[in-house]
């Protein structure tokens, strides 16, 4: 009896570190906007070459500061209306081999987020990061993955987003992406950008959002000791609203066109370099 | 013994004729011999009926005895003999010729070989044959001189050829009336025995050639290195295999250390230890090739303090480490991370230089890698590159300007048949490599089994859709990969196992389907889930000129993002993957010389294949070797093309001194240039007498029993002096010996009465 307990004990933790250590199934959280709630495809588990995976994180305001693993919080915004609405347009737009749904991951000391080396978070300026998940973050992009940042406007948010991503890289500097640089070419040639205002330009008519300085947009990026772009910032700009808003007859064709164009040259650009 | 019971030695029984001298025919023997065993089985019979103690058996018995004793009566009364010719006394020369190589001042133990060459010598034999003979003495090394005295010997020449030596004081026998020669020897020979035009003409003169066996025929105790081998050419920073063959007597069980250097710097070095007695031993020290240059290696085995033989210890070999970078043309379907994660693991390897071409969108390309800077067959127009802007190759030329290519997920159909047709050829005929990588639309998913280039696959594909499986399956090594340098990325072997079984699962994998006649698997997945059967998944194979691999998996790229960053085995594997791919692919010319290293020989034959654009073998160039060597300068030879192979050309040249020699081969066709090529080979003395130093006895019994001579040890050369009297050479009288008088036919004689004798008394009927 004694043994066959303790051989029912090392089959589950075997199972525990099996699952800590492998790829993670597809799981829909709550959302924290009702309106981007989006019912499942019915190809949603039908596993495929690539999907692009949100970052689950701590609200730094508190909001979801307990649940977040389960669900709400900032990192929910858009989710998942605009991720499916993204990855269909991936399979359509490029040869990308795209699942129909994303994968939210959690920079949970698991290995699961290396599993899906494109990670996009959004409204970055609201997340906090503690120690720990900083260095998850930075052995992630030091690995090879790949991370974009979106939805965050104006200084203050700007200044929140730093003080995560100071923690990841420290001594990497933050700069403005040149014309020239090859991520505005992989797919596009993407020369004359433009700010990408969310939906609340439907009720407020501005282009931008908190205050004066949400605008212009900011197109930046960290760099990797080989010059590859490891982090692609999208400041003052709402690029994760043009794709969940892409279908809404007014809101502009010509935003959620270059937001998807912006998205297939980086992740073209995340899957080339 | 044999000379007790037989009289004469076996010797005379080899070169001498049976007769018979009493003249009578031998159909009166054997007549004889029939009456006699009538008459007495008459006789028998007839005693014998009536008495019950004399069977068939018993009767037919007695009948055997009987005329095996009247057979042999008639044999002796018809007077057996033997006509031998034997050497007219003064009036032959015996030729005695003594090794005079380094081999000969081996220790064995009480004295050296030319020691004991000399003590056999002065200890009579040279008396008893002066007595008879007129005497030569010969020196040998890598031909045979004549001395006087036997103090001219030297015990130092480089070389020991046998053959060559005994041809030429053979020569001298068709104008001195030599009887008979005595080699003095150990057998060690540097050219590997004594060839059969050499014993033909041997022979042809009839001269016996007697042996005299010098040394230990097994060493007590030492290590002697057989082999080593290693790639002429290779990569810049490439890991390389040293594979070392040696034996060893006297140190089973024993700890040794094989170390790896160049010059005085020490590349690597691995302890082993040392196998049964005897056996050959073959360990693989893997060492890195470093930056560009010739590199003279040093493969040794530290000496054991009482080794009776350090000289066999260490071995050199050149590696010719070619600043060439191959290019790639990696071909891929779709953005995906296995794309992505090949690039990055060899974007840091020097030695490859990957172009690629990704299909983004249904009707749009993503090229990287094309138009690098001095790249004149591309110059970039208006700051927009041209090359491959339409995709892949579509001319011959242009797809063989690479040295590799991958296959992504990429369709066949995507190829025209041209352009499949063309990457048959690259591997057969341009002798490029291809890998092709798992996908959801490559192998077969891809249609590549019905394609214009599935021949060159290294399996057989399934005649199926849906090989590829978005699931995890674990990689384990076959015994093949175990050794394949492909796949190490640990030193040691057995650590290089446990590192594959610890790699992260792979996320995708495809069965490839049976590997074909002569591939190789170096690596099997087994699926993780629904307990799927194991399946190849690095397959390589050659196929034509070139090779080509199947890695079923586009999935590896866990191996980096599952791992520390500071782990390579991701990048490891796919650098030395892609080497492999690319480090045989030959240019338009290519020089070698079938050895690299000239031990104790100055004569090299050069080589060289020649071939045009399209990689068609070209018979009309003119081609030039332009040789440079330390303190020789350089030399032009022209090389002329070899009748049985098109397209390719070769010269001898004899190196004049030792050194490392550079040969630079430059091809033309007119007045353009077709290519040229550069490749090394070094001559060394004073080597390969260290070597095989073992008596080679097989050898010298070979040559005697070939020559109607004799082999002998030391002890036994004493009886040289009579038997070298019998011989077909030079000036020869026949002679009869009688055999009836011998001791073996009078014990037959007593044994058959005895018997006789003997089995009556048993049965009581004396």
């Amino acid at each position: 009896m004694r043994l066959r307990t303790a051989l029912l004990i090392v089959a589950v933790l075997c199972g525990c570190w099996g699952l800590l250590h492998a790829q993670k199934p597809f799981r829909e959280y709550d959302t924290v906007e009702g309106h981007a709630e989006s019912a499942i495809p019915p190809d949603a588990n039908v596993p495929h070459e690539w999907t692009r995976a949100r970052l689950m994180y701590r609200d730094y305001t508190g909001f979801g500061r307990f649940g977040f693993r389960r669900g709400g919080g900032s990192w929910t915004i858009d989710y998942p209306r605009s991720d499916r609405h993204l990855l269909y347009g991936v399979k359509r737009l490029t040869r990308i081999d795209s699942r129909a749904v994303e994968q939210p991951v959690a920079l949970d000391n698991s290995d699961d987020v290396y599993n899906w080396p494109t990670l996009y978070a959004v409204e970055v300026g609201h997340w906090e990061l503690n120690s720990e998940e900083a260095a998850q973050l930075r052995d992630f992009l030091n690995r090879g993955g790949f991370l974009m940042v979106d939805d965050f406007h104006a200084n203050a948010e700007w200044g929140v987003f730093l003080e995560g991503i100071k923690q990841v890289f420290p001594d990497r500097e933050i700069v403005d992406l040149p014309k020239a640089e090859p991520i505005f070419h992989t797919l596009y040639d993407l020369d004359d950008k433009y700010q990408i205002p969310g939906a609340q330009f439907l009720r407020s008519g501005l282009t931008y959002e908190k205050d004066e300085s949400g605008r212009p947009e900011h197109w930046r990026g960290i760099y990797d000791d080989k010059g590859r772009i490891v982090v692609a910032i999208c400041h003052n700009m709402d690029l994760g609203d043009a794709w969940e808003w892409s279908d809404e007859p007014e809101y502009p064709a010509e935003w959620a066109n270059m937001a998807y164009r912006i998205a297939m040259n980086y992740f073209v650009y995340d899957l080339t370099h | 013994m044999f000379e007790f019971l037989f009289k004469y030695p076996l010797s005379i029984y080899r070169q001498g004729t049976f007769i018979f001298l009493a003249g009578w025919p031998l159909w009166l023997m054997g007549l004889g011999i029939l009456v006699a065993a009538g008459a007495l089985g008459f006789l028998i019979w007839r005693q014998a009926s009536g008495t019950a103690r004399m069977g068939v058996v018993r009767r037919a018995s007695i009948w055997v005895l009987q005329t095996a004793l009247a057979a042999l009566l008639l044999f002796l009364i018809w007077h057996p003999a033997l006509s031998v010719s034997t050497l007219k006394p003064q009036q032959n020369i015996v030729a005695v010729v003594i090794d005079d190589s380094t081999s000969m001042t081996t220790d064995d133990e009480t004295s050296t070989r030319k020691e004991k060459a000399v003590k056999v010598l002065d200890g009579g034999l040279l008396k008893a044959l002066q007595e008879k003979f007129q005497v030569r003495l010969y020196r040998m090394s890598d031909h045979a001189e004549r001395i006087d005295k036997l103090d001219q010997l030297t015990a130092n020449a480089t070389a020991t050829h046998i053959g060559e030596s005994l041809k030429q004081v053979a020569a001298d026998a068709s104008s001195l009336p030599i009887g008979a020669m005595i080699l003095l020897s150990d057998g060690s020979d540097n050219t590997g025995g004594v060839d059969l035009e050499t014993l033909s003409e041997i022979r042809r003169q009839r001269i016996p050639v007697h042996t005299i066996g010098l040394g230990k025929e097994t060493m007590s105790r030492d290590v002697e290195i057989s082999n080593v081998d290693v790639a002429a050419r290779a990569l810049p920073e490439s890991r390389l295999a040293a594979t070392v063959s040696f034996h060893q007597h006297g140190y089973t069980g024993q700890k040794a250390k094989i170390t790896l250097r160049e010059g005085s710097r020490i590349v690597a070095n691995q302890d082993v230890t040392l196998k049964a007695e005897g056996t050959e031993q073959v360990e693989t020290v893997l060492f890195n090739a470093g930056a560009a240059g010739v590199k003279t290696l040093e493969a040794s085995i530290d000496p054991f303090p009482n080794e009776e033989n350090p000289r066999n210890n260490r071995v050199t070999r050149l590696v010719n480490v070619d600043p060439r970078k191959p290019r790639i043309l990696y071909m891929e379907g779709e953005p995906r991370w296995e794309f992505k994660f090949l690039k990055r693991a060899v974007e840091d390897d020097k030695t490859l230089d990957v172009a690629s071409i990704l299909r983004t969108a249904p009707n749009k390309l993503y090229r990287q890698g094309v138009c690098r800077p001095g790249d004149t067959a591309h110059p970039q127009v208006n700051g927009k590159c041209t090359e491959m802007e339409d995709g892949f190759p579509t001319k011959i030329e242009d797809l063989f300007a690479f040295d590799g290519i991958i296959f992504g997920s990429v369709d066949a159909p995507y190829l025209t048949k041209n352009q499949q047709d063309m990457v048959k050829q690259f591997v057969d005929r341009r002798g490029g490599g291809v890998l092709f990588l798992g996908g959801k639309d490559s192998l077969s998913d891809g249609g590549w089994a019905k394609s214009a280039a599935a021949d060159i696959l290294p399996t057989t594909l399934p005649d199926r859709k849906n090989t590829y499986s978005f699931a995890g399956a674990d990689v384990e090594l076959t015994p093949e990969g175990r050794d394949s340098l492909i796949t190490r990325i640990e030193e040691d072997p057995n650590k290089n196992v446990e590192r594959w079984k610890k790699l992260p699962y792979i996320r995708t994998f495809q069965d490839p389907g049976d590997p074909k006649l002569g591939a190789v698997v170096l690596a099997n997945f087994i699926p993780r889930e629904g307990g799927g059967a194991k399946r190849p998944l690095l397959v390589t194979m050659n196929y034509g000129r070139g090779r080509t691999a199947i890695f079923a998996t586009g999935g590896s790229w866990r191996w980096q993002m599952l791992q520390p960053v500071a782990d390579m085995s991701h990048e490891m594997f796919y650098r030395q993957l892609l080497r492999w791919v690319v480090s045989d692919t030959p240019r338009h010319i290519t020089g070698s010389t079938p050895k690299t290293l000239l031990a104790d020989e100055s004569h090299v034959r050069l080589r060289a294949e020649v071939r045009d654009k399209t990689f068609l073998p070209a018979s009309d160039a003119i081609v030039e070797a332009h040789i440079n060597g330390d303190g020789v300068s350089e030399q032009v030879v022209n090389m002329t093309p070899e009748p049985l192979e098109q397209g390719v050309y070769g010269a001898d040249w004899t190196a004049p001194q030792t050194g490392s020699y550079i040969v630079e081969v430059v091809a033309k066709r007119g007045s353009e240039e077709i290519g040229k090529d550069t490749f090394t080979f070094r001559r060394e003395d004073g080597i390969a007498e260290n070597f095989h130093v073992e008596q080679n006895r097989e050898l010298l019994e070979k040559l005697s029993a070939e020559t109607g001579g004799q082999y002998y040890k030391p002890g036994d050369a004493q009886k040289l002096g009579k038997d070298i009297n019998y011989s077909q050479a030079g000036i020869t009288v026949r002679e009869t010996r009688d055999l009836w008088d011998m001791p073996a036919i009078f014990l037959l004689f007593l044994g058959i009465r005895g018997a006789e004798w003997l089995l009556r008394r048993r049965w009581g009927v004396i």
